[in-house]
């Protein structure tokens, strides 16, 4: 590589590292599972990179990438809708097309959980952290939580319930202060 | 199941196809379920997010190896280096309003030049003309409820749209509570009334029609309509006249800001203290002659009009049965769709019966001509009549449905019925024998012995017991005309 190439390849990881939760939550919005979200990121990834010579310096590199990453959530959508149960690529860019526009909300609302999280019982947040785990068995995680797996997926919904309860509470704080 | 339940289950992974089905009807038509998926979801890659980085406290138990998302990007952004940079995309983040208002007729909230963002509206009166960000015309008029959700995405609860959309705004879509349409380029409307299907019609061009509920994606192509209902759709009769298209605004504007209703108010007044009149039928108060009917917007903004829609609606009127009329004008403002039907009521009285002579039956004939029948009345020997009656000689319906005004006098003494449209003599026609006319209950909009269903609005309409002169009934038809 020549030393512009290294210049401008330090320069992408710099702005990817500092964009990349944003872009992978925004992913994760257009996308069935967590796991997909992984998948599509891997792509969107290497296609900004490769475009990453057409980026603008000094422009905004979010609503550039999300830019990026909706278009490579709609084709992957085409190639895996056919045999997955996905929402259709009219609701997604609908999604896409809103979420981006409500990032500065979205991204209060993730800082906010980490003070949510940090309210949880103990053994409640060890429990919740196994099942985020990248590639956790959701089975295995509800068995060592003695539950069934229905039974442990609808407490891992009323934690999220309460968490996302509690993230309204915190932003409305901050507002009123 | 509620919304939450949805989504979480979504999400999972254990959404069974029906579930995602409904999800996604939910989160095409609510704004407010798209913002709380939205939430959840964040929420969800916030979670993964915090548990990359997460160490468990008690040893051992944390079995997964630690893995931090940045090391696939080291690698991908690396494995991108040789890949070649094709094609070029962009972004374009688009904080601009969806829609400006290009004309408010008769509306308080919208004026031109407004902005439309993403707020709900209820409009009462008027009828308003946008444009969208992408160079759609979409009329809408009240009473109606509606959101732009977007440039491209009118959410449209009640009330009746008319779009002219340009290929640069191809996809538009208008959303009702009971499906979708998608454009394809092309003129179309839709109309969510109070109770009852929504409609998808289509003037020209192509739209992709859709209902919530199990519907398949129809296609429609010029002349077609089609209803929004629950299960499979439905084939109905195009109803161009039940929409104001974005080229009669300018007239219909025009026409409202130089006065026009407060001359066709003082019209009326005058009217009302003649003393042969036998009926004046405005629509405007509360107590509306009975029938079966769906009231719509009048000439003017917040104006009521009767409208004529399914198989078998009409308007009773009973009026004049006390004795005969040897002279009698009738006169209305329509708005009618070229519909194929054999013939569309104005205003027939009861039956047809061989001892009722003089009994009046006045109808939009199939060629659009207009049709006075008296009955046991005759044509004179060797009359240029070719059907048996008395018809008018011009069509009565434009090209695109648009108010017009149709009158008829009869005078039995003089045995002479003279037909007008919009307030210009159009023909007359001698009688050998002119019974005075009898009237007393009737229909407006169809008749009591068979369908002759009028598709259309009708506004004004006027009996009066002596013939009105070429002058007056001109005078009516200015006084009245909501065009400029």
């Amino acid at each position: 590589m020549s030393p512009a190439e290294i210049e401008q390849h330090q320069r992408f990881l710099r702005s990817l590292t500092a964009h990349e939760p944003a872009v992978r939550a925004y992913v994760r919005r257009l996308v069935p599972s967590r796991a997909d979200a992984d998948d599509v990121m891997q792509e969107v990834a290497i296609v900004l990179w490769e475009k990453f010579s057409e980026f603008r310096q000094g422009a905004e590199f979010r609503p550039w990438a999300f830019g990026i990453a909706r278009f490579k959530v709609l084709s992957w959508l085409r190639d895996k809708g056919r045999d997955r149960l996905v929402l259709s690529e009219e609701v997604v860019d609908l999604i896409a097309e809103e979420t981006a526009l409500d990032e500065t909300r979205l991204e209060r609302q993730r800082r906010a959980l980490e003070t949510c999280t940090q309210k949880l019982e103990p053994d409640h947040k060890h429990l919740l952290m196994q099942a985020y785990q990248p590639q956790a068995q959701i089975q295995q995680v509800a068995a060592t939580s003695g539950r069934s797996v229905t039974g442990f997926y609808q407490w891992l919904h009323r934690i999220r319930r309460l968490l996302a309860d509690c993230v309204q509470r915190e932003l409305a704080k901050e507002d009123a202060s | 199941m509620n919304l939450d339940e949805r989504i979480h289950r979504y999400m999972d992974g254990l959404a069974t196809a029906e579930e995602v089905q409904q999800l996604q009807n939910i989160l095409l038509t609510q704004p407010e379920a798209r913002r709380l998926f939205a939430d959840l979801a964040n929420l969800d890659a916030a979670l993964a997010e915090q548990a990359t980085g997460w160490e468990s406290p008690v040893q051992g138990k944390s079995a997964k190896p630690q893995r931090t998302a940045i090391p696939h990007f080291w690698l991908a952004a690396a494995a991108a280096l040789t890949l070649l940079i094709t094609g070029t995309w962009w972004w374009q983040s688009n904080g601009a309003a969806h829609a400006t208002v290009a004309r408010g007729i008769g509306s308080s909230t919208f004026s031109q030049g407004m902005q439309i963002h993403n707020a709900a509206y209820e409009m009462e009166a008027g009828t308003v003309e946008f444009i969208t960000a992408r160079g759609a015309k979409v009329v809408i008029e009240a009473p109606a409820s509606f959101q732009f959700e977007n440039g491209q995405r009118l959410w449209l609860k009640r009330g009746r749209v008319a779009a002219d959309v340009p290929p640069s705004a191809k996809g538009f879509t208008v959303i009702t509570p009971t499906g979708q349409a998608v454009d394809l380029g092309t003129q179309f409307g839709v109309d969510v009334p109070q109770q009852g299907q929504a409609e998808i019609h289509v003037f020209k061009g192509e739209v992709i029609a859709q209902s919530f509920k199990g519907g398949k994606r129809q296609s429609l192509k010029d002349g077609q309509a089609y209803s929004l209902q629950s299960g499979a759709g439905a084939a109905r009769e195009i109803r161009s006249a039940a929409f104001i298209q974005p080229d009669e605004m300018p007239a219909l504007q025009a026409a409202l800001t130089s006065g026009q209703r407060s001359r066709s108010d003082a019209a009326m007044a005058a009217l009302r203290q003649d003393p042969t009149l036998i009926a004046l039928l405005d629509f405007e108060n509360s107590k509306l002659p009975p029938g079966t009917f769906r009231m719509t917007q009048g000439r003017w903004p917040g104006s009521r009009a009767p409208e004529f829609v399914n198989v078998g609606d009409h308007m009773k009127l009973d009026a004049g049965g006390d004795h005969t009329w040897p002279q009698l004008t009738l006169a209305a403002w329509v708005r009618l769709d070229r519909l194929e039907a054999l013939y569309q009521s104005l205003y027939h009285t009861d039956g047809w019966d061989d001892d009722k002579r003089g009994q009046v039956h006045w109808i939009i004939k199939k060629d659009a001509t207009m049709r006075l029948a008296l009955k046991r009345n005759t044509l004179l020997p060797g009359s240029s009549e070719k059907d048996g009656f008395p018809d008018s000689a011009t069509p009565v319906l434009p090209e695109k449905g648009r108010w017009v005004h149709v009158a008829v006098t009869y005078d039995a003494e003089a045995k002479l019925i003279r037909f007008y449209l919009n307030g210009r003599f159009d023909k007359e026609c001698l009688q050998a024998t002119a019974h005075p006319a009898l009237l007393g209950p009737a229909q407006i909009g169809n008749w009591d012995s068979q369908d002759r269903k009028l598709s259309g609005r009708v506004d004004e309409l006027i009996l009066l017991g002596r013939t009105m002169t070429d002058d007056e009934i001109r005078a009516l038809f200015d006084a009245g005309n909501p065009y400029l």
